[in-house]
């Protein structure tokens, strides 16, 4: 019996479609148990398929030519964006003078510092899925790079797993060319998967050495506490200002590419080179918009205060402190009391640090008589009572109040608080009114 | 009152005629002096020295022999007793190997995590001792993911289980880069672990593992370590699929041991009861710990350990008030820390008592104890003889006491001591070909390496397998090679050790509003435990199962508080397909080949507590499972029976009870579960066979074929006894070749058996296979010989 039949035995394929109760279909519950068992995940996300008419070749609907390498042939697709055009809040000749010192503080390295904006190398991959490991295949790479004014997109397209060899030969010589490389969660994704492809098809990586900004972890930092999520299309529409239209949903990328190399219907695959390419230039305007925070005490026209304050504290983690000062001052008169309050906070701890009493204990002050049960400003003030002015009296009355009145305190406060009451008492009495 | 040691406590026992009476065999085994061989001259000096500092001076004969052949680059298999160091047979070629070429990586496979823990240690101090750069890891799902990187990169030696390999390591190789590029030596440890559907898939992990160094240019040495099974080497090859050397004469001295098979009394004739296991066990273990001689209890179950282990504290609270951890249990469930502090209670002699689940069975250090008892057979004789090896490890007189319970298999072996102590005849058996699970793992590898045209990958044809994939859309083919073509990570879609990983979880459904999860039952197990209408019990709590919902895996169940328990009635229909041998064997054809299986639970009976009368019926109607696999059977025909002079239902029922004992017989033989095997009496084709119905057994055409409930002529018996997993495991085949010995043993079962007509010990309650069972299947069994 031939191989092909034991299967279908085992799966309980091949039989036609049963009459209910009878022998037959118990037959393909089993098969469909085996399936369950064997294709658990796959055909979940079967999207929509365009399937009408004869398939279009791809050259008609994107822009782009075979390119020959020693190791084999790939699709290559380039655009340029000039830099008059728009992108969203941002003009594209602008975005290429991003300032390299808040590249730098962004992606938490020193290494770019030394770096001019054209030696960046944008990068961000479609791939056959998310799950990981050595199985996932990233067909399509678009890069993007400053020249001149114009912002440069190169799309690599892998027709076949064939094509892939000859593709990452491309992508390595490109960026032997750039000095970092600006990805979108490239450090744990896009960048880790192509290092796993480079093994596998026995080329040096040149990616993993390369100084890296990824700028997904910034922009939760700095803009992400007002948004719902920190995906790149959300952050386009609420910080970038633009909205796309007819975007593919991501999850629907690895089937279409499956289906492209059954039917090699191109438009099968258009709408994913217009999201890659889309993705790339947001990029660039995102470190931009990012950077732009940091940089300019009022960062762009558009800029949120929140967001400005977001930034201040990353200047003071990254040891920016005067930075961070001359921000959070200019911050402290907001119009937004909760901005202005979380700044005169940071002002105050940074002052504290500095050893200037007075300018602290002048934020704490200002804070209590504006709102007696502050909790922060009444401990720290409290604490420089007891350790600094030696005013225990007052410092006890202080605590005692916010303990009597503040209805929200976490138990754990409360004790802390109770247990300061207590030693301020006792060091009271000691020294007397 | 002065405590005795334990030889004074053995001879008083041996004095007493009580205890004698239930001693089926007393083996005192003598000691031996060790044979020994000089340390070999290449091993590296500091490595001699941390050695010698150690008190080894020189090598067991069996560790001389298997560092050279490892140092020789020979694979090896080496089987023999708890302590007899094995360990150092893999560590000191690896680390000596490291220290010369410092680049050198070893992977070091263990089947539990608390093992690979125990390993981890041992071999971390050897390399503190070494005062080498030498660095060992585990990595296992509890391996923080910060560290992971680290272990990738610096690991010389990566200790892990089978599962990880498979799922978190191989699909992820190349962050392995390192390891693989550099892997010399794989260390497979309790290789007898290995059989049935784990091993099948372990060989395919093995396949991938080595196709995977392979590509960075490796052909890592494999040393594997066993307990005593009978075919040690010809599983290693099964599983390596290349030639291993056996190393199976050991070295070691052995101190004195004492070996008793104890078969507590019977206490009902009449129904074939006899004392439970544990009664005997408690007292035996109370008068040994009592008298200060260190003792570890097993027991066969999480919920046995947690009684023997309160009854035994109980014993010692009065005596010993103050101290409460004299005496602990152990099992898997217990938090990490609280194991470590009772394994150092152990080592320490703080602790004096154990009541363990074969959770301490394997290498986990405790020390040397005195006294092991095992309440209940552990299903083989290998892991008999490794929870017996935890007392006496190399010094002083041990005894072990092995107490069976009633059901056939222990019965048995206690019945049957030269079966247990002359010779394994236990082997270990794989599949990996079994179509469903080669399936899986070519997926696997696919997904980890294109496949290329030309390669191999088991022992089918790959290219089919490969078009077959394609087919279904997860491969895709291009210039002669299969790339990985989906979404999903095929690692994570199977499981290495269960046959379905699915389960049904059961659903407290009591309070309107807020459902509670309160158990999970396998998939196989829900048809005849939550069907609707059943009784279900978690912790002596009852609960009616109001809904199962097979399609989203759930049962609904509430509090009840009733007198009765209910019993699944099932049927299995068994239907040749295909047989690929066949052979007479005195007056019966004996055959195996590939059988179609439907099993389906058509109702169930209402057992009433403590009088156990049947107090009525349910419908059930849940879907029949019908799965393709191997089977063995034997057919007699009728022309044959009719001579033995027996009313037709009474030759039925002797055959009902002939297949109850070979079942377990046959389990025993092939180290399954015994749910890993099942049983049926049917005819060849499928279309009669013999189901329990309400109240008594009855001959049945198949569901939908005309045909009405009677006994008939139409068929001549057969007996099957099928591997119960889709596609077989490869049991069926090794039961056609040992069916003398399984008639022989199951005739030796059922004539020493001292029950009046049938018991759970030798061919099943007698409510459930008649009065006529005992005497018929003995007959049957000499018919067959033609005597």
């Amino acid at each position: 019996m031939s191989l092909r039949d034991r299967l279908s035995r085992l799966t309980g394929e091949g039989t036609k479609t049963p009459a209910p109760g009878s022998r037959q279909e118990t037959i393909s519950e089993l098969r469909q148990r085996v399936d369950a068992l064997m294709t658990r995940r796959e055909g979940i996300s079967r999207g929509p398929v365009r399937s009408f008419g004869p398939a279009v070749p791809l050259e008609h609907l994107v822009t782009g030519e075979e390119v020959e390498m020693p190791q084999g042939r790939f699709f290559f697709s380039r655009s340029r964006l000039e830099g008059s055009h728009v992108h969203g809040l941002h003009r594209v000749c602008d975005l290429a003078s991003l300032s390299m010192e808040a590249a730098g503080i962004l992606a938490g390295s020193s290494e770019l510092g030394g770096s001019n904006p054209t030696d960046a190398l944008f990068l961000d991959t479609e791939t056959t899925g998310l799950a990981g490991g050595t199985g996932t295949f990233p067909f399509l790479i678009g890069i993007g790079w400053f020249e001149h004014r114009d912002f440069i997109t190169c799309q690599l397209f892998a027709r076949d797993y064939s094509e892939e060899k000859a593709m990452l030969a491309f992508l390595g010589e490109t960026a032997a060319e750039k000095r970092f490389l600006v990805t979108f969660n490239g450090r744990s994704f896009d960048v880790g998967l192509l290092a796993a492809r480079f093994i596998l098809n026995r080329i040096p990586d040149p990616l993993a050495a390369m100084p890296h900004l990824d700028l997904l972890h910034p922009s939760r930092r700095l803009v992400g506490h007002r948004l719902e999520n920190s995906r790149l299309v959300t952050l386009e529409e609420f910080v970038l200002g633009l909205k796309r239209e007819d975007d593919i949903p991501g999850q629907e990328i690895p089937q279409r590419y499956f289906d492209w190399l059954k039917r090699r219907d191109g438009r099968l695959l258009e709408g994913v080179f217009r999201h890659n390419r889309l993705d790339i230039v947001s990029m660039a305007s995102l470190a931009r918009h990012l950077a732009d925070l940091l940089e300019s005490p009022h960062g762009h026209p558009h800029a949120h205060e929140s967001d400005l304050l977001s930034a201040a504290r990353l200047l003071l983690d990254r040891g920016r402190t005067d930075q961070a000062r001359l921000r959070l001052e200019a911050l402290a008169d907001s119009g937004d009391p909760d901005v202005a309050l979380s700044a005169l906070k940071s002002l105050s701890l940074i002052h504290k640090k500095a050893g200037q009493w007075d300018r602290a204990a002048g934020i704490w002050e200002a804070m209590v008589s504006r709102d007696p049960l502050d909790v922060f400003a009444v401990e720290e003030l409290a604490k420089w009572c007891e350790h600094r002015s030696h005013a225990f009296g007052r410092a006890a009355l202080l605590v005692e109040r916010v303990l009597g009145e503040c209805g929200t305190l976490a138990s754990a406060e409360q004790q802390a608080l109770a247990h300061r009451l207590e030693r301020l008492l006792r060091k009271a009495s000691l020294t007397g009114p | 009152m002065a405590h005795v040691s334990l030889e004074e406590w053995l001879a008083r026992a041996e004095g007493n005629r009580r205890f004698r009476e239930n001693v089926t065999a007393l083996k005192h085994i003598p000691a031996s002096p060790g044979s020994f061989a000089p340390f070999p001259g290449w091993v590296h000096p500091k490595l001699r020295a941390v050695m010698e500092k150690r008190g080894i001076s020189r090598l067991y004969s069996h560790q001389a022999r298997a560092v050279d052949l490892v140092r020789d680059g020979r694979d090896v298999v080496l089987v023999t007793p708890t302590a007899s160091g094995k360990t150092l047979c893999y560590n000191l070629p690896v680390l000596q190997k490291i220290l010369e070429e410092p680049e050198t990586r070893a992977l070091y496979l263990f089947p539990t995590k608390a093992l690979a823990q125990d390993q981890m240690h041992e071999i971390h101090s050897l390399i503190g001792e070494l005062k080498a750069d030498i660095k060992t890891f585990t990595y296992d799902g509890d391996t923080p993911d910060d560290a992971r990187q680290a272990i990738r990169k610096q690991g010389h030696v990566v200790v892990t289980n089978p599962d990880m390999l498979h799922a978190g390591i191989l699909p992820h190789h190349t962050k392995w880069q390192k390891l693989f590029s550099n892997l010399r030596y794989v260390v497979v440890d309790e290789l007898h672990v290995y059989r049935g559907v784990f091993g099948s898939h372990l060989t395919n992990v093995f396949r991938r593992l080595r196709r995977i160094c392979r590509f960075y240019g490796q052909d890592p040495v494999f040393i594997c370590c066993s307990a005593t099974v009978a075919n040690p080497k010809e599983h290693a090859e099964n599983l390596l699929e290349k030639e291993v050397a056996l190393i199976d004469e050991s070295g070691a001295p052995r101190a004195e041991k004492t070996f008793i098979l104890y078969n507590p009394p019977i206490v009902n004739r009449e129904l074939g009861i006899r004392q439970s296991a544990l009664t005997p066990a408690r007292n035996i273990a109370s008068e040994l710990i009592g008298n200060r001689i260190q003792t570890i209890v097993f027991a066969t179950s999480r919920l046995n350990v947690e009684v023997l282990t309160k009854y035994l504290k109980d014993t010692f609270r009065e005596k010993i008030p103050s101290d409460d951890h004299f005496v602990s249990g152990y099992r898997g469930g217990y938090l990490p820390h609280l194991r470590r502090a009772i394994e150092k209670g152990l080592r320490e002699r703080s602790i004096m008592g154990v009541v363990s689940t074969n959770a301490l069975e394997l290498g986990i250090d405790i020390g040397d104890l005195q006294a092991c008892l095992i309440a209940g057979y552990p299903g083989s004789i290998a892991s008999t003889w490794q929870q017996a090896g935890r007392a006496g490890r190399r010094a002083g007189h041990s005894l072990a006491i092995l107490i069976a319970r009633s059901n056939p298999m222990d019965q048995f072996i206690v019945e049957n001591p030269d079966y247990f102590f002359t010779r394994s005849p236990e082997h270990c058996r794989v599949n990996p070909d079994n179509l469903l699970i080669l399936l899986h793992h070519i997926k696997s590898a696919a997904f980890e390496l294109p496949f290329e045209e030309g390669e191999r990958f088991g022992r089918e044809d790959l290219l089919e397998l490969l078009a077959y994939l394609e087919e279904k859309g997860v491969l895709h083919r291009v210039d002669q090679r299969w790339h990985w073509a989906a979404e999903s990570y095929p690692a994570d879609e199977v499981s290495l050790r269960t046959v379905n990983p699915e389960n049904v979880v059961v659903i407290d459904d009591t309070v309107a509003g807020s459902p509670k999860v309160i158990a999970e039952v396998d998939w196989d197990g829900a048809f005849t435990t939550v069907h609707e209408g059943a009784i279900y019990m978690v912790e002596s709590q009852q609960y009616h199962v109001d809904r199962l919902d097979l399609e989203r895996k759930k049962a609904y169940v509430k509090k009840v508080d009733v007198d009765y328990y209910t019993d699944a009635m099932t049927y299995t229909n068994v239907k040749v397909i295909d047989d690929f041998d066949k052979k007479m064997q005195g007056r019966t054809i004996v055959e195996h080949g590939e059988v179609q299986v439907a099993r389906k639970v058509v109702g169930y009976k209402k057992i009433k507590f403590y009088t156990s009368e049947n107090v009525g019926f349910g419908d059930v109607n849940l879907p029949e499972k019908d799965m393709h696999t191997t089977s063995y059977w034997f057919t007699l025909p009728w022309d044959l029976l009719d001579t033995l002079a027996l009313r037709r239902e009474e030759v039925i029922d002797g055959l009902l009870g002939l297949a109850y004992c070979i079942h377990h017989i046959a389990a025993m033989l092939v180290m399954a579960d015994i749910r890993d095997i099942d049983r049926c009496i049917g005819d060849k084709s499928g279309e009669w066979f013999v189901r329990h119905g309400k109240g008594k057994r009855i001959i049945t055409s198949q569901p939908g074929a005309p045909g009405p409930e009677v006994m008939t002529d139409a068929f001549d018996p057969t007996l099957f006894i099928f591997d119960a997993y889709p596609g077989g495991i490869g049991f069926s085949e090794l039961l056609f070749e040992r069916h003398d010995e399984l008639m022989s043993a199951a005739r030796r079962l059922i004539g020493a058996c001292a029950c009046d007509h049938g018991c759970p010990m030798c061919v099943g309650p007698v409510l459930e296979v008649g009065p006529a069972a005992k005497e018929a299947s003995l007959r049957i069994l000499d018919l067959m010989e033609g005597s």
